[in-house]
């Protein structure tokens, strides 16, 4: 049985995967910056694209950025780049609630005794609340990468050559549907087991650090 | 750009019933998936040891695989195994049940384990059998736990059902890109699908941040 092990070995994509998650991480940490200290109309916008993301499934997001988007803007773009973009819209919203949590788990006292020592709003956030927020995060944080590397395997539903993609070329040309498909979940597991078994065990080593 | 929004109203019995084939999914999944994933949560905690390891690996093997994979393999699979011809809708049920079981279990294992082990050790020193204080200590004050938990798998639950739209299942999302590949109407039935999913999935979501504030835990 051939498989095309490219998909995984890929530099290019392993790239484009690591671009993709601190996009993630820097779209999910603006929206949750902008729920919380953001202007007070802005709010009930950011409040309400939040929930919307979570109440939409991340197929009708793919599906819509892919075929629908480019009808509204002129635009078309390669399946990559709609994938990158749905995803992203989709999961920086779940991004956005895990570092809201985080930040609003440091308690205000905290808060309060560094505006009393005369430090500004952004240097409270810099040196107190975000490196204990942070650490809090970490566990969920765990969590949405191993859901957004399974929910890559969607995007196969907008044809972008990712693993998912592949096996149902390969499946279909092959005619052996079943060990291809079996190969694919192994693949999977053995690419998510490590993240998440990883994530815990560097979690309980550094969780000291989010006490306070 | 013309639009032409009628197209989504004139195709609306085929929507509304791709709507109740979602909504029928995720209770009949979820009917399916607390018994079984309460099963292997105590398997988990309590059977023999190697039946333990099974169910563990169980656990763990599905929760780290995507789920449109489950549901292709499912798809080719299933009628091997069982040597008869599956409905798409079997298929994808059995997908998702096997998928959400293994969070369940989950779910019930880390609500069980929540429970200081004192207040078992404590209601054994008073007289109770081992099952005894599980059903009297640990489930009453577990249940309160997991509840918040279930609800947001609920929530998953219901969004991953647009997944089974792509072995056929005539649910939503199904429904919706083939009305758009008749008609071509892409934008229109692209944006009546997202929002009907939202107009279901928002109040879930809502509902499921109220039970989660209103079941907080608090030590």
């Amino acid at each position: 049985m051939e498989f095309d092990f490219a998909v995984i070995t890929d530099h290019a994509r392993f790239l484009a995967s690591g671009v993709g998650v601190s996009l993630l991480l820097a779209t999910g940490f603006i929206v949750a910056l902008l729920r919380l200290y953001g202007p007070p109309w802005l709010k009930p916008a950011v409040v309400l694209y939040i929930d919307s993301m979570r109440a939409i499934p991340v197929l009708v997001v793919l599906v819509w950025t892919f075929f629908a988007l480019p009808i509204v803007t002129g635009l078309t773009m390669p399946p990559f780049f709609a994938a990158l973009l749905g995803l992203t819209i989709h999961l920086a919203a779940y991004a956005a609630e895990i570092v809201r949590a985080g930040i609003e788990s440091v308690r205000p006292g905290q808060t309060r005794a560094a505006l009393a020592l005369g430090l500004s709003r952004s240097q409270i956030l810099r040196r107190i609340v975000l490196p204990q927020a942070i650490v809090r995060m970490l566990p969920a944080f765990g969590s949405l990468l191993s859901i957004t590397i399974k929910d890559t395997a969607i995007a196969s539903v907008i044809a972008v050559p990712e693993l998912m993609r592949q096996s149902e070329t390969v499946a279909g040309q092959s005619f052996q549907p079943i060990e291809v498909y079996t190969f694919a979940m192994l693949v999977y597991f053995a690419m998510l087991f490590p993240v998440t078994r990883g994530i815990d065990l560097f979690y309980r080593r550094v969780a000291h650090l989010g006490r306070s | 750009m013309t639009l032409d929004w009628g197209v989504v109203w004139q195709n609306r019995d085929a929507l509304i019933k791709g709507t109740a084939t979602t909504i029928l999914l995720t209770f009949a999944t979820m009917a399916i998936a607390l018994p079984c994933g309460a099963v292997v949560a105590v398997l988990r905690l309590y059977a023999w040891k190697p039946i333990r390891g099974l169910a563990t690996a169980y656990v763990e093997f599905f929760r780290n695989l995507p789920l449109i994979l489950v549901v292709y393999w499912a798809f080719y699979v299933l009628p091997i195994l069982t040597g008869l011809g599956v409905s798409p809708l079997l298929t994808g049920l059995a997908a998702l049940a096997l998928n959400v079981t293994a969070y369940n279990a989950e779910t019930f294992r880390a609500g069980i384990n929540s429970i200081r082990r004192g207040q078992v050790e404590a209601a054994m020193a008073l007289g109770m059998s081992r099952v005894q204080a599980l059903r009297r200590v640990v489930i009453p004050q577990a249940l309160r736990r997991i509840l918040p938990v279930l609800a947001s798998t609920w929530v998953s639950l219901f969004k991953d059902t647009s997944l089974v739209s792509v072995i056929a299942v005539t649910e939503l999302a199904y429904v919706s890109m083939q009305v758009r590949a008749q008609t071509f109407r892409v934008l229109e039935m692209l944006t009546a699908m997202a929002i009907i999913y939202w107009l279901l999935g928002y109040p879930q979501a809502k509902l499921v941040d109220w039970i989660q504030r209103r079941y907080a835990v608090t030590e």
